[in-house]
């Protein structure tokens, strides 16, 4: 197959697939239905540290993790989610919430959505624990 | 010698039927509400990780090809191009990408290669294009050697390995439950490949297979899909990127940044490049053993079922 006829099909295929995943709405990310989901997400990536507690943020996409070892947070990866401690985390607010920077290169960076007043609750807090 | 020979380039051909099976399976998913899961961002992740798979091939591929032409030149052995050679040649082949599948799942060096292919937590047709940028780089072309030393010509064992990758596209689907008996008793299928894919403890290392699951029957690392535990697809611990350059090269990265930290004996770096993925020098980390061991003493009702071993 000629290189150009491969390049259109492949450039033409890839972004009509994503275009189409989008407009039938599946973009959507994922919400956490209440803290028991979040724990469940967590035990999902670390099943030997259990969370002693859950705190969702208001519109369900992340929660912080209090664990024996140390704070965490789980948050949406699309339709899933994925978990990380934030040993080592810099956390900074940001427009929209907080940004938290981990010196891990699978998970470089988490953006939290959260109202002003959660944003600020939630710093405080991790300031105190990460 | 029939030093000339060529085939056609069957994966570049494959594109467009792999965009029409997306479609259908999208479709049919969308339309049924049932057979699998699509998430935008996650197979535009795929789709790109298979195209930088495609101009990884055709920058690299020459490394490869040059190496097997070597061998062509070095071997006396000529066993021709009748089509039961052909067929010889594709059985062969498939009993080579068992081993070298294992051991991208069994030495660290090789799974930095192959774990983007598992990093989707979905489980569909574009997940069967999210494929290596790096496998040039495992050195895993070793394997075909005996092949083409015995008589295989490379341009027939690429020839074979395209057939190979086309065969395993169709098995990446939640919308095909099982196939008839005798299908799923000799062939690689969706329920098979489902099985390789799962981070469940007690789907982790099991069904290498390309084509033939009878390697995995005879060589036993082969474990049924159970009705009562459905696959949880992606890796132990699952990305917190979509980034196809993180996606590609994260492990490559953790291989550097511990083989490089300090305080290891010489061993230590090597081990951290070819031991099972998850081993470290202090056992601060788990590797698929170690996996299944916590879960059996979690769940001890689990030992000697598929997947696990007797307990004791």
């Amino acid at each position: 197959m000629p290189l150009h006829i491969l390049g259109i099909l492949v450039v033409g295929g890839i972004a009509g697939v994503a275009v189409l995943l989008h407009l039938l709405g599946l973009s959507r990310v994922r919400r956490f239905g209440d803290e028991a989901a979040a724990r469940a997400a967590w035990a999902a990536e670390f099943p030997d540290i259990p969370a002693n507690r859950a705190v969702l943020c208001r519109n369900r996409a992340a929660a912080l993790i209090e664990t024996p070892q140390g704070p965490g947070v789980v948050w949406p990866m699309g339709a899933d989610s994925t978990a990380r401690f934030l040993t080592g985390a810099r956390i900074a607010r940001s427009r929209d919430g907080l940004t938290i920077r981990l010196p891990d290169y699978t998970a470089p960076r988490i953006r939290l959505t959260l109202d002003p007043d959660e944003a600020e609750a939630w710093l405080t807090d991790l300031e105190k624990t990460a | 010698m029939s030093d000339q020979l060529t085939y056609p380039d069957v994966v570049q051909m494959a594109v467009p039927f792999f965009i029409a099976a997306i479609l259908i399976e999208l479709l049919w998913i969308v339309l049924k509400g049932r057979g699998g899961r699509y998430e935008t961002r996650d197979a535009l992740t795929s789709l790109i990780m298979g195209a930088g798979n495609v101009i990884s091939g055709i920058v690299l591929g020459f490394i490869a090809y040059g190496f097997f032409m070597v061998l062509w030149d070095i071997t006396p052995l000529d066993l021709g191009t009748a089509w039961y050679v052909v067929l010889l040649c594709f059985v062969l082949d498939d009993l080579r990408y068992y081993w070298v599948h294992r051991f991208g799942h069994r030495i660290r060096w090789v799974w930095a290669s192959h774990v983007n292919h598992h990093s989707s937590q979905h489980y569909n047709l574009t997940t069967a294009l999210r494929q290596t940028w790096t496998g040039t780089f495992t050195f895993m072309m070793i394997v075909r050697a005996p092949l083409i030393l015995l008589g295989f010509h490379p341009a027939m064992v690429l020839f074979c390995g395209g057939l190979n990758l086309i065969y395993q596209f169709w098995i990446h689907t939640e919308a095909i439950g099982r196939m008839p008996r005798w299908i799923e008793a000799v062939m690689n299928t969706p329920s098979h490949h489902r099985v390789h894919h799962g981070r469940n403890p007690r789907y982790l290392d099991a069904n290498y297979a390309g084509v033939f699951i009878i390697w995995d029957r005879m060589f036993g690392t082969f474990v049924p899909e159970l009705d009562e535990e459905k696959p949880d697809y992606g890796l132990v611990r699952n990305l917190g990127t979509f980034n196809p350059i993180r996606v590609a090269f994260h492990e490559w990265v953790g291989i550097f940044r511990d083989a490089t930290q300090p305080g290891l004996t010489w061993r230590q770096r090597l081990d951290y490049c070819i031991k099972p993925p998850g081993w470290s020098h202090d056992g601060s980390r788990d590797t698929s053993e170690a996996i299944k061991r916590k879960h059996l003493a979690r769940n001890p009702q689990d030992a000697g079922t598929p997947g696990f071993p007797e307990g004791g």
